[in-house]
Order: structure tokens, then C-alpha cells, then sequence
């Protein structure tokens, strides 16, 4: 029967109401069955066909066939009886019974027994988990539009109230998700919704949709919302990226800046260390040398204490004999100061055989000293000559 | 059998029918009206089994179950003319059986023409005296309270119908007004990117000028702890010269300048204008030497 389809939930499906009862498989099977199984005895029996589904059978057929039709009949009606009043309901499911379309029970699993004819049973399905989902673009309380996927599952917890008090709960919860959906998200900004505060939007939709079905009395119980996901629309999706990609930057440019510390600071202590090694090196070194000269100089004194005059003597000549071996020299022989002497100095330091000079003034490839130097060397050497005091005067080159 | 008894059988069946057309099941799902001539004479029939008389009494039935309607989008205009598209749906039920059946005589389709346009005009109503903002988010649960209590109050009194709920199941901008709101989001996006990259700039320019700082310090740290080493050194060291040298100063001095010399005139660049009064040269001009 119409009735007995599960989950359909047509407006016509009142099995006794005027509608379209073209799926009846009641009573014209049963008669269409009699009347062939009358028609198969009165063969039996040798009558004719009688068309007439025994209403007209006087005379031809014996009172015995007659009888004999009427007991199959009873017997047949009884079966069918026995059959219409038995029905299994799984262990999914749950009957709901309407007895002469009132409601009179709910029923679990096992064999189950009904009135025929007058109980009408409405099989629901109560353990398997119904699914909906919607996604769409929707504004946020700060006026950003965001793209959001969201699935939900539900099971039908009574269904009495999902047979009878509602048409269709199903797709009413589909509007209903969409309805809680965009009013939570009406309610939050579209930073919390991109982030963190996507698993409290799911559990606030979750409490509004569970609302809203109960409300409505459909029997449904949303076991689980949940986001799949939510992005900015495609539209500006890129400005998106860019700020991930400018939070890398930041991250990034401060590492780097990191990395720049990390490796100045260490060099600096690095060369400050080398600094301190070469003033203590130094400081070794002026006291070892302090140490040498003055022990030379003692040793030297000690003799020199013993016989001064000749050691004296010969020191000076010895000392000098070096000088002036290894220095070019120039002798003058003029009695006191006449300055109108000309020294061609330059010529003089140019046809010296060209070694390296200690005087830093002179670069080895001039070889020439300019005219203000030789200038002020003539001057000096002049001025040497007449303000000297001792007997040995020298003139060194410039410092 | 004899013919009797198909004639008892006959006027059974025909009994049967005619009771069968006195008694009448309505369902849990429904309600019904009685009508005799085309009059009503019972209201809100609840469910069960009941009788008519045959043949001129007539039932109706009707659905009285929640039911879904999906409203179909329009687009209204907030306070401040900003164009909204909408998408929302209603829950209804028949209440007053006899007003509905009268108001549209039971047929649900003229009945959900009738809840359709009115709720057009009722969001109209309610989206013209509210901001945009106030329609998105605070107000929502507002607006449609108000309006389910406004259309339910109406529909209840002219056609037997109860509102259950109105619900909004979408808001969306019109093609112009999304493209601004998409220009805003940009807009403020980048300037969310401009301010990370100048923080990392920020930071790092701190960081590097604090690494400079300290290699500096440190550098000059060293300068000072070196120079102080250096004077400690010199210092020593001139204090052994002078103990040394205090012994035999004016002997010193001339040792001294001994090696000075030997180490200033060391090649032949060197040019010494010698005046052979000299003591060096005392010699070269008489075996006896010069007297001072």
C-alpha cells in the first residue's frame, strides 16, 4: 500500500481518501485470483467457464463445486488476512502505527502484528546518518563577503514527529542550514571566520540549526556541523595570499637581520680578542727588548768602565768607519762660513749608483730630489758649517 | 449454495458499499471539514473514524502538517537604498480549517501564491527601515521575528494559516555593490601586507643597528684594555732603560748615538758634507792630529 512507503511523504497519500490509488494491491489481485481459481475448479469439476464469478452459477455447476469455490474462497481470505497482519520491522527501523489514522504507537524491531484494513504502518529509517551541505558566498558582520562549505549530518531521533508533524523535514533542514549558516555568519567578522573561529561558528550554527529543526517538530537531531572550509572569494583571493606571503616577509627580513647580528658580534669580539693579543704582544715585546739593549748596554758599560778613554776612542772610530763606508760623502775644506760656496748637491745624488734609500722623502725611480729640497739641504748644511760647535759635523739626510 | 443465498451475498455487498461511503478515517497528518449541500456543518474533524450520512454529506481534507515553502528571490532596498538580494523560506500550517478551507477552498497552490506575496511585502517593509548592516548581522533575528508576528497575525485572521517561522537563507549583493565590498576587502588586505613588511623591516633595521651598537662597543672596549696594556708595557720598559742607563748617563748617550748613526747613514743615498776639522778626520790632514 501506499502507506507503506518509506521515506515518500506525498501529499496523497492517505490510503482511503479519494486520491490516486493506482497502486493498490489489495482487493483486485484477490479477485482477479478467485476468479481464475473458480474458473480452473469448475474445469476440474467439468463445468463450463462461468464468467460470472459464481453470482450465476445455477444448475450447471453441482452444489458441491459450489461449496467447494466458497471454502477457497474463506481459505484464501484467511491467508490473506494472516499475511496483511504481520510485518517484521528491522533493527534500523522504527513503525510508526496510525490505527483508523490515528496515531496509536511506535514500534521497535521484530515481528510485529496489526489489524488489517485498519492499522496503517509508516516504516522510518533511524540509524542511518542523512547528510546535506550548501556552500555559498555570504556576508560577514564587517561587510566582507567569504566563501564558505559547510556539511552537515543528522538522524531522524523521533519519528512520529518526522511522520506526522512535518511534510518533508528533509529539505526543510536543507533551508534551515542555510538560514543558521548565514545568520551566524552575519554575526561574526570575517578575520574570526577565515581563522580560528571557524569551529565556533560551526558549533553555533550547529545549536541554531538544532533549534530551528526542533521548532519545526521535524524529529531530527543534527549530530555533527561541519566547515569544511572557508576562504575569501576568488576575486580577492590573491590580496589574501599576498598577506600570508607578507607575514613570510616579515619572518623572513628578520631571520636575515638575525643571521647579520649573529655573525657581526662574533667578528667583533673575534677582532677585539686579535687586539688585545697584539697590545700584550707588544707589551712583551718592549720589555724584552728593554731587557736585551739594557743587559747589552751594562755589559758594554763594564768595560768601559775599566778603561774609558780607548774604548771610547774606539768605538767612535769604529761606528764612523761604517758610516762612512756605506754613505756617499762630501768633504769640505773651506775656512769658516763662506757661504757663497756652491754644492751641485743634485748632480752629486744623481751620479750615486741608485740603491734603495732609507729617506722616505726619495722614491728609487725619481732618483732626483726637487729644487726646494735641495734648496734647504744647501741652506743647512751652510748654517752646519758655521754654527758648529763640535768637530764632527754631520748632516743627516731629511727624517 | 443455493440462489438465496447469493441473493443474501448481493444485498450484503451493496450494504457494504453504502457503509463503506458512511464512514470515513482521517489521519494523523491531516484535518478535515464536514460539508452537506456544499455547507459546512463540522469544523477541525480530528483524527480517527467517523461517520457521514452517504451521498450528501461531502469531506474535505487538508494537510496540516508543517510545511516548507520556498519563497523566491527578490531584491529589496535598505534605508539607505543600497540594493539586497534575498533569498528566504516559511514554515506554515494550516490553523483554522473552516477559514482556510473557505479563504482558498483547500487548494495549498493559491494558498502559497497568497503567503508568497505577502511575505514580499513584508520583507519589503522591514528591510526599507533598516541599514544594511543592521539587516546582516544584529538585526536579523529581529527582523524576522517581527515580521513571522506580523504575518501571522494577518494570516491567521484572513485565511486559517499560521506562520511557524520566516528565515532568511541568503543575503547576496548585486554584481555593483559586491565589486566595491571586493575593492574594500583589497584594499584593506593590502594595507595588512604593507604593515607586516614594514614590521619586518622595522624590526630588522632594530636588530641590525643593536648588532653595529655592540660591535662598536666591543671594539672599543678592546682599544682601550689594549692601550693600557701597551702603556703598562712601555712604562716597564722605560723603567728598565732608565736603571740601566742611570749608571753611565753621559756614556749612554754617546753609545747611543753611536748606533743612531750607524743606523741613519746606511746608504749610499746618504750624502754627508764632512768638514775635515772633524774629529774623525783629525788624521787625514796631519799625522798628529788637530789640536781643540
Amino acid at each position: 500500500m501506499a502507506w507503506n512507503e518509506p521515506g515518500g511523504n506525498r501529499n496523497d497519500k492517505d490510503p482511503w481518501g479519494g486520491g490516486n490509488r493506482g497502486n493498490e494491491q489489495g482487493p483486485p489481485d484477490l479477485d482477479e485470483a478467485l476468479k481464475k481459481g473458480m474458473e480452473k475448479l469448475n474445469k476440474l469439476f467439468g463445468g463450463k467457464s462461468n464468467s460470472n464469478g459464481g453470482s450465476g452459477g445455477q444448475g450447471n455447476g453441482s452444489s458441491a463445486a459450489t461449496g467447494g469455490i466458497f471454502v477457497i474462497v474463506i481459505i484464501g481470505l484467511l491467508i490473506l488476512l494472516a499475511v496483511e497482519s504481520v510485518y517484521t520491522v528491522n533493527e534500523r527501523e522504527r513503525a510508526v502505527v496510525l490505527r483508523f489514522g490515528k496515531y496509536a504507537e511506535t514500534l521497535g524491531p521484530g515481528l510485529q502484528f496489526k489489524l488489517p484494513l485498519i492499522d496503517r504502518v509508516e516504516k522510518v529509517d533511524v540509524t542511518r546518518v542523512r547528510s546535506a551541505a550548501t556552500r555559498g558566498h555570504m556576508l560577514t558582520e564587517d561587510e566582507n563577503i567569504v566563501e564558505i562549505n559547510l556539511a552537515v549530518q543528522y538522524v531522524v531521533k523521533d519519528p512520529k514527529a518526522f511522520v506526522l508533524d512535518i511534510r518533508n523535514a528533509e529539505r526543510t533542514l536543507d533551508y534551515a542550514t542555510d538560514a543558521a549558516l548565514r545568520h551566524e555568519v552575519g554575526s561574526s567578522e570575517l578575520h574570526q571566520v577565515l581563522t580560528e573561529g571557524r569551529s565556533v561558528l560551526a558549533v553555533r550554527t550547529q545549536e541554531r540549526l538544532q533549534r530551528s529543526m526542533d521548532f519545526y517538530h521535524s524529529g531530527l537531531q543534527v549530530s555533527k556541523v561541519n566547515i569544511e572550509s572557508t576562504q575569501a572569494p576568488a576575486e580577492v583571493q590573491d590580496a589574501f595570499q599576498d598577506v600570508q606571503r607578507a607575514k613570510e616577509d616579515e619572518q623572513r627580513v628578520k631571520a636575515e637581520a638575525e643571521a647579520y647580528r649573529n655573525k657581526v658580534v662574533p667578528e667583533a669580539r673575534g677582532m677585539a680578542q686579535r687586539i688585545l693579543e697584539e697590545a700584550s704582544a707588544y707589551k712583551e715585546e718592549v720589555i724584552a727588548r728593554a731587557e736585551g739593549e739594557t743587559s747589552r748596554f751594562l755589559k758594554l758599560l763594564s768595560v768601559y768602565e775599566k778603561a774609558p778613554e780607548v774604548t771610547r776612542e774606539r768605538l767612535y772610530i769604529d761606528t764612523m768607519q761604517r758610516v762612512m763606508s756605506k754613505s756617499s760623502k762630501v768633504l769640505v775644506d773651506v775656512e769658516g762660513g763662506n757661504n757663497m760656496m756652491y754644492l751641485p748637491l743634485d748632480k752629486m745624488i744623481s751620479s750615486t749608483p741608485s740603491v734603495s734609500s732609507s729617506s722616505p722623502s726619495r722614491s728609487v725611480t725619481t732618483g732626483r730630489l726637487s729644487s726646494d729640497e735641495i734648496g734647504s739641504l744647501t741652506d743647512r748644511v751652510l748654517q752646519e758649517l758655521r754654527t758648529r760647535q763640535s768637530d764632527n759635523t754631520t748632516r743627516r739626510g731629511r727624517q | 449454495m443455493s440462489p438465496k443465498a447469493i441473493g443474501i451475498l448481493f444485498v450484503a455487498l451493496i450494504v457494504l458499499v453504502i457503509g463503506s461511503s458512511a464512514i470515513y478515517v482521517v489521519p494523523e497528518t491531516q484535518s478535515a471539514v464536514r460539508l452537506r449541500f456544499g455547507e459546512l456543518v463540522e469544523n477541525e474533524i480530528q483524527p480517527g473514524l467517523h461517520f457521514k450520512a452517504p451521498l450528501i454529506d461531502e469531506v474535505r481534507k487538508f494537510d496540516v502538517r508543517i510545511l516548507t515553502l520556498d519563497v523566491p528571490e527578490r531584491q529589496y532596498l535598505t534605508i539607505e537604498q543600497k540594493p539586497l538580494v534575498v533569498d528566504s523560506f516559511v514554515t506554515w500550517q494550516v490553523g483554522d480549517v473552516a477559514k482556510y478551507y473557505k479563504s482558498t477552498s483547500g487548494d495549498e497552490t493559491r494558498a502559497v501564491m497568497l503567503l508568497s506575496s505577502r511575505i514580499d511585502n513584508g520583507l519589503r517593509d522591514q528591510f526599507g527601515i533598516r541599514t544594511m548592516h543592521e539587516v546582516i548581522s544584529g538585526q536579523r533575528d529581529e527582523l524576522m521575528h517581527e515580521l513571522t508576528k506580523a504575518m501571522n497575525a494577518v494570516m491567521t485572521k484572513e485565511f486559517g494559516i499560521s506562520i511557524v517561522d520566516i528565515r532568511i537563507k541568503g543575503i547576496d549583493l548585486p554584481q555593483k555593490v559586491s565589486s566595491d565590498v571586493y575593492r574594500r576587502m583589497r584594499t584593506e588586505r593590502e594595507k595588512e601586507a604593507q604593515e607586516h613588511r614594514s614590521k619586518g623591516r622595522e624590526l630588522a633595521e632594530g636588530i641590525k643597528a643593536d648588532a653595529d651598537r655592540q660591535k662598536t662597543i666591543v671594539e672599543a672596549e678592546a682599544y682601550r684594555e689594549s692601550e693600557v696594556t701597551r702603556g703598562e708595557g712601555d712604562e716597564i720598559a722605560a723603567q728598565i732603560y732608565a736603571d740601566a742607563y742611570n749608571k753611565n748617563a753621559e756614556f749612554y748617550s754617546f753609545y747611543r748615538s753611536l748606533l743612531a748613526y750607524e743606523d741613519a747613514f746606511s746608504n749610499k743615498g746618504d750624502v754627508l758634507v764632512v768638514d775635515p776639522e772633524s774629529d774623525f778626520l783629525k788624521y787625514l790632514k796631519q799625522s798628529q792630529g788637530q789640536k781643540k
